[in-house]
């Protein structure tokens, strides 16, 4: 039971975060139409963002300056590089950004090399806030729960209480709007996706401590963040809720309960073979939950696709 | 479009298959292929000629996609991966339980499951176009390359799986133990494969296939089903793909998971679009460029995959027609006999062109010299020069060179306009 | 059995609470030249992208010969003779003139999804396509990418498409929409020759081509039919001038 209280509250940080990445990907993909491979980097650029500025003053202030830095570092490549490639349109979008996803983790090598950085949470959360039956839950993720709650509830009130909001809300129910109404698109196409960037590089500021900043990071959380919002429906920001958390769960469970397939074959009724070494089958008697937890994700999405393609709460067919 | 040129083009139509215009590509690059061995018969040319051969068949497969159906794929390497673990598996067979297969017909069996995979897999993927297609693409990718670390009874785990190619029945006194062996054999595979897709890309359900990356909408009223056009297309450069991975695995005798990951998905597109994805040579270039880049930037810097993202992005940026879209807005001022006039202002604008880019690559350099080197170690060996990269003077040298040749570009660039535009005229009345 | 050409059977359509289609029910006979007509709104381009199956029907049905085909995708229902064009120009682009209309023809000359034929070695496919060029006097454009092509010569290539793969029923959705004068009588006599014997179903706004070209008129105001009958009954009925030509009149001035 306690072990479930756990695995239930490090499950809501992993989904959370990747909320917070599958928000700012959704926004992007509604009003602009180009799904940004380079979602992930930007996260990576927030954490490398912040641990150079906390090498200076600490990690406070880095929680502020880096998102925006990162945001204006998006805006930037939106005004001189996407909209460029936006007249071509949305497949060689796609491809620009899938090439600056590769740009983006060279030059990430180029200044701070291969290795892991040294990057820790700030002092004061290095404390257990509490524990569950002997498991301590740190601080630092209670921490970045709140960041993300605070997060989406702003997103929320933005959303339903702005005038922004509304033209946001007008595109993701329809797409085709945007470009009638009357707005300034370039500038509004600008301001999205620095948003969208700048809120991936927070979600990254908040999670290189705990998942480590290193080159590779964007590779790790890039495809899952894909697949997430392709489960949840593109261009659905609750889909992307749901699904974000429900990616959480799975994996932190299937992470901890270190369940063999053998146990699940032979209380079915299967006998296991004596000699496994020679037998084909032999991996499907060895696998264990964790093993298999990284590829959950991508089984649901298959699922998801093959039973309902567009998505669990998306309204365009895919 | 001059009259000319259409009555031109209308000859060209009307001639056959077997005209001399159309055969004769082909028998030169036939004659190539034969030859280059006379010319590279060193060790590590053969690796990279067949390397690059390998490379060439898999990015044509991947732009019967991409360029010709318009499907971009984050995970195409998967069929080639796939064919290629297939074959190892099939010439352990031939080395243990006498498994009677030449190993010429080897990548053909490659070919036929990266078509058995690609038919099970485009069954759902190739609903939609676009992005969903290429979204899904990706999540089977990263699922399969994810599986291949598990399931260690077919992929070997992490350290794959190996065969040995030599153990078959010799073909006409052949045992491949010879890298030239090897090279002959890729070499015919490349030219059978790359003129059956070219022939390919000429049948009706190639055309349509065309059709439905233009206007998917309306080939479905002229009969078509755009899903099924596209399950066709897909299935067609599975199997192509998987002949690759079929050469693959009698070139280097080891596939492992990195053959079907994201990283070689995203390379096999790099290529074909730094090749060009509107012409059939396209990728044939790019497979060239990029084995090239690879083989003698790697030699000579630790950063050649930042400048090979560089140009990448460059590319998609201002050249979306690849390599050989540039050398195709030259046919124009060749048919009209003015190719000449763009000689002066490309030779006057390649010095400054290239210490440009020279000086901007030695800018990267010692900043990655002065950030990453041994402390203690700050002397650096660039373009035969012997400098200390902490030092002011030389990062202010290469900087200063690079400004001072892009302002000369900058001076020189409406006179290459100017004669671009000439170039291109055609003179009315003529 | 001597069925409609088209058959409509209390056709509705709705886009969430809209009602675009009310109870439509209409019979268009073999062979015979049928306009669609009605005010800016009316649902004319809902109901031709019902028939043609890019919709589908929230009830009611759609026959083609007698068979229904009312849950049929696009391209099942090309394939039992009926061909559209669109209100947009909608043609391959990037291809030629004469590899549009040989797109036209493949599915029809019984190429299907072949790829063991190599399209140029086919001498039949290539006379057949043509001929069709012929018709739609593009001969001399055979070569160009139907990118570059003026508006005019856009929308004969895309009557040609539309007709290349031998359908019996035409259906053409505004074929002369935002062309001048001479533009439209040059493509209304295209039309007229190159549908003679088949049934045709046009909506248009002109309605000077509709009374030049059209048997039968269908006047659909809000999603419903108020009346179908002869070129000169239509003009003549007060129910029409009050709902529809009254309103035309008044856009007019």
């Amino acid at each position: 039971m306690s072990l479930l209280a756990v695995n239930l509250l490090d499950g809501l940080v992993t989904g959370l975060l990747l909320f917070m990445l599958c928000s700012g990907l959704t926004l992007i993909f509604s009003m602009m139409g180009v799904l940004n491979f380079a979602h992930a980097s930007f996260y990576m650029l927030g954490a490398y963002f912040a641990y150079q500025i906390s090498t200076y003053v600490g990690f406070w202030p880095g929680l502020i300056i880096a998102p925006v830095a990162v945001g204006i570092a998006g805006a930037l490549i939106e005004r001189y590089g996407l909209r460029r490639v936006h007249q071509y349109g949305h497949v060689p979008e796609l491809i620009f950004t899938f090439g600056l996803a590769l740009l983006i983790e060279e030059v990430v090598q180029f200044f701070w090399g291969k290795s892991h950085m040294a990057y820790y949470e700030p002092e004061v959360f290095k404390f257990a806030a509490f524990s569950i039956a002997g498991n301590a839950f740190p601080a630092y993720k209670v921490f970045m729960i709140f960041v993300a709650i605070a997060i989406f509830l702003v997103l929320l009130y933005i959303l339903t209480r702005t005038r922004v909001g509304l033209i946001i809300q007008a595109a993701l129910s329809y797409p085709a709007t945007v470009q009638n109404l009357g707005h300034n698109v370039p500038l509004v196409f600008m301001g999205v996706f620095g948003v969208g960037t700048a809120m991936a590089g927070l979600a990254g500021v908040i999670a290189g401590p705990v998942l480590g900043t290193f080159p590779g990071m964007a590779v790790v959380l890039g495809s899952i963040v894909f697949v997430t919002i392709v489960i949840g429906g593109l261009g659905s920001l609750w889909g992307a809720l749901i699904a974000s958390l429900l990616i959480g769960w799975m994996q932190t469970f299937a992470a901890s309960y270190n369940v063999t397939m053998a146990d699940i074959l032979m209380a079915v009724g299967i006998d296991k073979p004596v000699d496994l070494s020679d037998n084909a089958l032999r991996d499907l008697w060895t696998l264990t939950l964790p093993q298999i937890g990284p590829i959950l994700p991508y089984l649901l999405m298959v699922l998801v696709l093959v039973i309902r393609p567009r998505g669990l709460l998306g309204k365009r067919e895919t | 479009m001059s009259a000319v040129s259409d009555a031109e083009a209308a000859r060209r139509g009307k001639s056959g298959l077997f005209s001399l215009a159309k055969t004769a590509p082909w028998f030169i690059a036939a004659v190539l292929l034969i030859c280059l061995p006379l010319v590279f018969n060193s060790g590590a040319g053969f690796t990279v000629m067949n390397q690059m051969a390998i490379t060439i068949i898999f990015a044509l497969a991947y732009n019967m996609l991409l360029g010709q159906g318009g499907m971009l794929s984050f995970g195409h390497a998967v069929y080639m991966g796939l064919g290629g673990f297939f074959c190892v598996h099939l010439m352990n067979m031939v080395e243990y339980d006498g498994l009677m297969l030449p190993l010429p017909l080897l990548p053909l069996f490659g070919g036929l499951f990266g078509l058995l995979f690609a038919f099970i897999i485009g069954s759902f993927s190739t609903r939609r176009a676009g992005t969903v297609f290429a979204m899904i693409s990706l999540g089977v990718g990263e699922l399969i390359a994810s599986l291949s670390i598990i399931v260690v009874a077919f992929f070997g785990g992490e350290e794959g799986v190996s065969g040995d190619r030599t153990m078959g029945p010799e073909v006409a006194g052949f045992d491949f133990a010879q890298q030239s062996e090897v090279y002959y054999l890729t070499a015919a595979w490349l030219f059978i494969s790359a003129l059956a897709m070219f022939l390919y890309s000429r049948t009706p359900i190639g055309r349509i296939s065309n059709a439905v990356r233009d206007n998917e909408e309306r080939a479905e009223f002229l009969g078509y089903s755009q899903r099924y056009v596209r399950w066709i297309s897909f299935c067609a450069s599975g199997f192509f793909a998987g002949i690759a991975g079929g050469l693959f695995a009698i070139n280097f005798e080891i596939l492992t998971e990195e053959n079907l990951n994201l990283a070689t998905s995203g390379s096999i597109l790099l290529i074909t679009f730094l090749g060009g994805v509107g012409f059939f040579l396209g990728p044939v270039i790019g497979a060239i460029v990029f084995t090239l880049l690879q083989t003698v930037l790697s030699l000579y810097t630790e950063i050649w995959a930042l400048y090979v993202g560089l140009l990448f992005v460059l590319t998609v940026m201002f050249f979306p027609s690849g390599l050989a879209g540039v050398i195709a807005i030259h046919v124009r001022p060749w048919q009209l006999g003015k190719i000449g006039l763009l000689a002066a202002p490309y030779l006057k604008m390649i010095v400054p062109a290239a210490l440009f880019v020279f000086s901007c690559a030695a800018v990267l350099e010692i900043l990655f010299h002065a950030r990453h080197a041994a402390l203690g170690e700050e002397e650096m060996w660039l373009y035969g020069l012997t400098i200390n990269s902490q030092g002011v003077w030389p990062l202010t040298i290469a900087i200063a060179i690079a400004v001072v040749s892009l302002i000369i570009l900058k001076r020189l660039a409406p006179s290459l306009k100017e004669a671009w535009d000439e170039a291109n005229h055609q003179e009315t009345g003529s | 059995m001597s069925a409609a050409a088209i058959e409509l059977k209390d056709l509705n359509k709705s886009f969430g609470l809209a009602r675009i289609i009310r109870g439509v029910d209409l019979s268009i006979g073999r062979g015979e030249r049928h306009a669609i007509i009605g005010p800016n709104g009316a649902g004319k381009s809902t109901l031709f992208n019902l028939i043609t199956g890019k919709y589908r029907p929230s009830s009611g049905s759609v026959h083609l010969a007698g068979t229904d085909i009312s849950r049929l995708n696009p391209y099942q229902i090309n394939r039992m003779g009926l061909s559209r064009s669109f209100q947009i120009t909608n043609i391959f682009p990037k291809m030629t003139v004469f590899e549009n209309i040989r797109c036209g023809l493949l599915y029809s000359m019984g190429y299907k999804y072949s790829f063991w034929h190599l399209v140029d070695r086919q001498p039949k496919l290539t006379e057949r396509a043509d001929e069709i060029l012929e018709q739609i006097n593009l001969t001399d454009r055979r070569h160009l990418i139907a990118g570059v092509l003026t508006y005019a010569e856009q929308r004969a290539l895309e009557i040609g498409i539309t007709i290349a793969g031998g359908a019996d029923i035409v259906m053409l959705d505004e074929p002369t929409a935002g062309m001048s004068a001479s533009e439209t009588d040059y493509i209304v006599d295209l039309i007229r020759q190159v549908t003679e014997g088949k049934t045709l179903v046009i909506v248009e706004h002109d309605m000077g081509v509709v009374f030049n070209l059209a048997d039968r008129i269908s006047v659909l105001v809000y999603g419903e039919i108020i009346e179908s009958d002869a070129p000169e009954k239509v003009r003549a009925s007060e129910k029409v001038q009050e709902a529809y030509l009254g309103v035309a009149e008044e856009e007019a001035d």
